[in-house]
């Protein structure tokens, strides 16, 4: 029996799945194929929040806030719940010369109407009691712009939703390969381990692997794997009252930022840059890293204890509380740290929506609502070439 | 083991889980214990599974009529025991 569907998705994560669910509801017949269970990839491997905060000025944050909005109407809309909580974020800033830095991102982004403000050490010290009290203040983004999802129950309530629009989700499914037209490049069908599928449209969303699946079809899509760290403490009282995170981050997230920490060597050589946040379970997420390690995610004692030494230096009573695990995951880096979303001129009906490094469960509804627009030959919300595949050849 | 698991029995106790919350996620989908704790947070909690695991793996090859080994195990992560952060900064514990 030969299936058939307007649109094949590969890969059912945070991005995968928000495409599928948004093709199925727009009227499109959808399949999604991942080569394991839904959500078994990055979706649940990373943290839970998605800022405005940790982006670039311009499309970066502005997608962001898009997608931070979209959030809290498909948490109202969605039967299946995925933990949406509106929680407002700290960029705590160790020295002066960080929060310089960091009043000047908040009056760039103040500049382009985004409600962000900065707070001194008093009231830093109120706002987040346990502290330390040595601090020069924090960046401070509101709840409109700082909210925290569960980045796997995410792909479980797109999955969930998107069947009631009669999508159809291929779990444990091996592609082995993609069949074009000879003359005309266009995208025919896929050969699967649950047999041919016939298609006219692939949605290639497959984030760190998004390049193997590209090269079924001769594309070299230039993502890398860049793997982070957590660590989960045991259920404890509130430590913190908001995300956190400290201004070092951009550090560690982008190069074209200049300035050095005093920390440790290991501290250094780890990328190391501390953010806190807790769970509705009562547990805290400690972090994190970034790190260039291929595919392997094993968690490494030296970043567990990096990362640990990192965050007693802003919190302290941590010292007395329990890690419990570790675990690791890659986020699909791209040099211009840009997602890619977008169709592909070699290949008609060929789509990609993967590359967006760590924030790939933040821009998660907004991309699905994007490629939609794409696929429909609709106009997008706001200009998107940007993130055109196009920028690399 | 084979004894008949009654559906309100909690089979991880550190985040109170049931058989019949276990028997469901099955049935939506998961294959394997990661895939059981992923929608109920067996072997989430202190434990990280020591106690359940086996019978997550026992309900999941009684349900889906596979072998043991199919059912796979939760993912090997350190501390392999509890340790404050306090110590892990140390050194001390690795």
């Amino acid at each position: 029996m030969c299936k058939e569907y307007d649109v094949v998705v590969i890969g059912a994560v945070a991005i995968g799945t928000s495409v599928a669910y948004h093709l199925a509801k727009a009227g499109y017949s959808t399949a999604i194929l991942e080569r394991g269970d839904v959500a078994s990839g990055s979706s649940s491997h990373c943290d839970a929040v998605a800022l405005i905060c940790d982006k670039l000025p311009g499309i970066d944050t502005k997608m962001g806030q898009a997608s931070i909005d979209y959030f809290a109407e498909i948490a109202d809309e969605f039967e299946y719940d995925f933990e949406y909580v509106p929680k407002g974020c700290l960029y705590v800033c160790e020295t002066q010369t960080e929060f310089d830095a960091a009043s000047d991102y908040c009056a760039k982004q103040n500049a382009d109407g985004y409600a962000l403000r900065m707070v001194g050490r008093e009231e830093l010290c109120e706002m987040e009691p346990h502290i330390a009290k040595d601090l020069a203040g924090a960046l401070y983004t509101p709840e409109s712009g700082a909210i925290a999802v569960s980045p796997y129950k995410l792909c479980f309530a797109f999955i969930h939703e998107g069947r009631k629009y009669g999508l159809e989700c291929y779990t444990y499914c091996d592609i082995t390969k993609i069949n074009l037209d000879a003359k005309t490049n266009q995208v025919e069908s896929i050969e699967t381990n649950y047999g041919t599928i016939k298609t006219k449209r692939i949605v290639n969303c497959a984030g760190a692997w998004a390049p193997f699946v590209g090269k079924l079809t001769g594309l070299t899509i230039p993502i890398e794997p860049r793997k982070g760290t957590n660590l989960v403490s045991e259920q404890t009282e509130r430590l913190c009252n908001h995300k956190i995170l400290e201004y070092g981050y951009m550090l560690s997230k982008f190069d074209s930022i200049n300035f050095k920490r005093k920390v440790s060597p290991l501290v250094e050589e780890q990328n190391i840059a501390f953010n806190l946040e807790y769970t509705p379970s009562n547990n805290l997420l400690v972090g994190g890293n970034r790190l260039f390690r291929d595919y392997d995610i094993r968690s490494e004692i030296e970043t567990l204890k990096a990362i640990s030494e990192r965050a007693l230096r802003f919190f302290p009573e941590l010292a007395d509380i329990k890690c419990i695990r570790a675990y690791s995951g890659v986020r699909p880096f791209v040099i211009d740290h840009l997602p890619i979303v977008s169709d592909v001129d070699s290949i008609p009906g060929y789509y990609i929506a993967a590359g967006h490094e760590g924030d790939g469960i933040c821009f998660s509804p907004v991309t699905g609502r994007f490629m939609e627009q794409i696929i429909s030959g609709k106009p997008t919300d706001f200009d998107i070439s940007k993130l055109d595949f196009a920028r690399f050849s | 083991m084979s004894t008949e698991l009654s559906d309100d029995m909690i089979v991880c106790r550190c985040e109170e889980v049931t058989v019949r919350e276990i028997k469901e996620a099955i049935h939506e989908g998961a294959r394997d214990i990661v895939g059981v704790k992923r929608r109920t947070r067996a072997g989430m909690g202190l434990c990280q599974g020591r106690t359940c695991e086996k019978l997550v793996q026992q309900i999941l090859v009684q349900e889906l009529g596979i072998h043991p080994k199919e059912a796979g195990t939760s993912s090997a992560r350190p501390p392999v025991r509890p340790v404050t952060f306090g110590e892990l900064a140390k050194g001390e514990v690795l």
